[in-house]
Formats: C-alpha cells, structure tokens, sequence
C-alpha cells in the first residue's frame, strides 16, 4: 500500500509527482469508488497517491486575452455548468453528470485523467478542440485533449507531470446539439452521448463538427467524415447526407450493443442536420422539452 | 505538507491525524458518533450520507477526510435544532415524508441545501434537487410535497 500526501502548493504537488510517483486524487469520485473496501475502511492504493483538494492554483475559470476559456483542473461540474463564460456544450454536459452531490465534489481534472470512454466532459471538449496543460517541475506543455487520451483509461500524461488546466477555444457556432443517454436523469453513465456544431453564413457551412461519446474506446471525432459536410450549401445536404453517416458510422466503434449505438448515433447526426437543411432558428437544436 | 487535518464539523472544530484516506462518513460516524449520516451504497450514488460542505451538498462516502482540511461541515445533527432545520423536519413530520426513515438525514440535508438556495422550487426544481437521494419507500411524493410544505411555511426564513 502507497502512502498517501497532502501537499498544500502546486510547487509541492509537483516534487511529489516527480519524486515520489505520487499520483493525484482531486474529488475522489472515481478514485475512492474504484478502491474502496467497504464501511468502516479506508481505500487502499498500490501507489503514492496525493490530496490536491486544497490547491488554490489549480481553481477558477478564466477568459484569456485570445478569448480562449481556462478552467482549472479542479474545477467542479457545478461550477463549470454555472458559469457563463464557458461554452455551451461543455455546461450542458457538466450540468448533465451524476447528481448535485457528485457535481460538487468531482472535477474537470479528473474526468479527463480517469480517461473513461464514458466520461462527459471530454466528449464535447474535444468537439471544441480543447487543450490540456500538464505541469511538471520542469515547466508545462499543451496538447489537444483529442491526443492526451490515447484509449480506454490510457493517457500521455508523462510519470512527472499532472493536468493544470484545459483551454478551449473561442468558437461562433450557429447551430449548436447536445445529448446524453443514460438510464435515468440522475447519477446515470453515459450510454451514449453526441456533440454536434456547426456554421453557416449565406447558406454555406463554414464549419461543421461532432463527437461522440461512449461510442468506442476513446471519444470519437472524424476530421474526415466532418470534411464532407465543410464547405458545402446547406441545400446540397440530402445529397451529402448518407455518404457522412456512413463515414462516421465507420468511424465509431461500439463494443457493446453496437446496434442500438450506432442506430441512434445516425439518428441524432441526421436529426441535427436535416434542421440546418430546413432552416432551423440559429440557436441550439433540442430534441423535445425537458 | 499537511500532517494534521483541521476542519469543523456543526461548527466545532475537530483536528484529524489518522489516515487522509479514511473516508468522511467514518471519522463523522465512528470518531464523531454522529450516527444521522447513514451509510447506504458507499459510492455516491444514493445520497443516504450526504452533509453540507462549505455551503454545498456533499455525498460523505466518497470524501477522504485529507479533502476537507479548512473546510465547514454539517450533518443532519448540526440542523436539526436551527430554525431552518426544524422547519423542514416538521414539514416531513406533517406531510408524512417518514416511512423508514433511513434516507431522511439525507433527504433533509438535500432540502436545506435546495431551499438555501432556492427558497421557492417549483415541483419539478424540488424533484431535481433531491434527484441524488434515493428513498425504497415513499415514491417520494410524499417527500417532495413536504420539501414544498417548508418552503411554504418556512416563508421570510429561506428568502
């Protein structure tokens, strides 16, 4: 059994990761569910593990001067969902995880580095092409979320360093789509989960861009697939229309009750696109009411 | 480094040199005896040991003790002789909220924290607010008519 540490600066947090191997609880909403050994006991870990709870320097959320949003690694689903300076589908899916309590307590942080093909908040982060900041004693570096996690559970986080921060970029979307499927409104898992975006002026789309959750061993995005619709009038989308869900159809890989995933996948793509081809009001596309 | 965790628990200050992993509900339960934080699905899930921390609902289960250093809490013992308190346990007394009674330290604590903040819920922001507490008995309607019953009565208290 590791031992455990409390730092109470990122400097000690960070000589700790280097040092020892400590590795970071943040809330404990996966860490001390996944290792724990029942009433009265305290979880064990085979590693060092290290308390961040406390530090100052990895909260708040801020607008940098590029426009760009950062959100400290800490940072909890109830305050990323009540902030309005973060984007929309990252709100919608913060305000869409377990319930009140686990919102209060979980943080961005740990969501990214549990790296679960079910997590929420990586899904529409890397839809917006987010950035991750890993901190090392050594200085930071940045990299796309789409590249940090590598698989189920798998990161590039490096043996020295933790996530400080996440930073997406500004974006002008004109029609935005947001969904998760769960079992039940509250503390449900994901079973599916789909981002959707795009961008249109005079009829052309700018841009256009999905991902998708718990659809495969990582958060799927198709640069490829999205490059079909890109650029085209949205009149011309019927006749562009299947060869796209063909192509992120191929993109997704669904292990488990592939049939209803992909089914509904297309359906929620589709139902997406056929608004924008009708001339739906700029805004986000809603399926039904609450 | 911190080698002491200094918290308060129902505004007494408790300090806590044991183990940081050692979960919330048990230095609440077994070193502070406050036996009204109960112990359900020990994984955040059903709300039965939830508690107020710093101002926010909190499932106690999933905390290390080494997270809250610096940090208020209160649990069901803590409210429970407030105005505030009294309030909502009256309201779940008269709206007959109370079947077992296994979830309702929880269930209370999820409505101090809803009304705290929103002293009038509508139905559907009561259900919403509690959506984290799971009760076997009641089909909860009787809990979230209580929830509103001391939202009613409780009046100037919650605004």
């Amino acid at each position: 059994m590791g031992m455990t540490y409390i730092p109470t600066t990122l400097s000690e947090a960070l000589h700790l990761r280097a040092e020892k191997g400590a590795r970071p609880l943040a809330g404990g909403s996966d860490l001390m569910v996944q290792s724990k050994r029942g009433i009265g006991l305290a979880p064990e870990f085979p590693y060092d593990v290290m308390i961040i709870t406390g530090l100052s320097e990895l909260r708040g959320i801020r607008t940098l001067d590029d426009g760009s949003v950062e959100i400290g690694a800490l940072a909890t689903p109830a305050e990323i969902a009540a902030s309005d300076i973060v984007p929309w589908h990252v709100r919608q899916a913060a305000a869409g995880m377990g319930a009140i309590a686990l919102r209060n307590t979980a943080t961005i942080g740990g969501n990214i580095g549990n790296a679960s093909p079910k997590g929420d908040l990586p899904q529409p982060l890397i839809m917006l092409d987010a950035e991750v900041v890993l901190a090392s004693i050594h200085g930071s570096r940045r990299m796309k979320l789409d590249d940090f996690i590598l698989g189920s559970k798998k990161t590039a986080l490096g043996d020295d360093e933790i996530i400080r921060s996440v930073i997406i970029p500004p974006h002008g979307f004109t029609y935005l789509f947001y969904r998760k499927i769960g079992m039940r409104k509250a503390n449900a898992i994901s079973k599916l989960s789909l981002s959707a975006a795009a961008t249109v002026k005079d009829g052309v789309i700018l841009d256009f861009r999905a991902a998708s959750g718990a659809a495969g061993p990582k958060v799927i995005r198709s640069h490829e697939a999205e490059d079909i619709i890109r650029g085209h009038m949205t009149e011309e989308l019927p006749s562009i229309m299947d060869s796209f869900l063909e192509a992120w159809d191929g993109a997704i890989s669904p292990h488990a009750m592939p049939l209803y995933r992909r089914n509904t996948t297309r359906r929620m793509l589709s139902y997406f696109l056929s608004a924008i081809h009708e001339g739906a009001a700029e805004g986000i596309i809603s399926e039904e009411a609450e | 480094m911190l080698s002491k965790i200094v918290f308060s628990v129902n505004g007494r200050k408790v300090e806590f040199t044991g183990n940081p992993l050692t979960r919330l509900i048990d230095v609440l339960r077994e070193d502070l005896g406050l036996t009204g934080v109960k112990e359900g699905c020990g994984e955040g899930e059903c709300g039965a040991c939830s508690v107020i921390k710093d101002g926010r609902l909190v499932t106690s289960c999933i905390i290390p003790v080494g997270a809250v250093n610096g940090s208020e809490i209160y649990t069901i013992e803590g409210i429970r002789d407030t105005e505030k308190g009294k309030c909502i346990i009256d309201a779940f007394a008269e709206g007959g909220a109370v079947q077992c009674g296994f979830c309702i330290p929880g269930m209370v604590m999820a409505a101090y924290a809803l009304l705290e903040g929103n002293p009038h819920p509508t139905e559907l922001e009561i259900r919403k607010g509690i959506s984290g507490n799971i009760c076997r008995c009641t089909g909860y309607d009787l809990i979230v008519e209580s929830i509103k019953l001391a939202s009613e009565k409780g009046g100037a208290l919650w605004a």
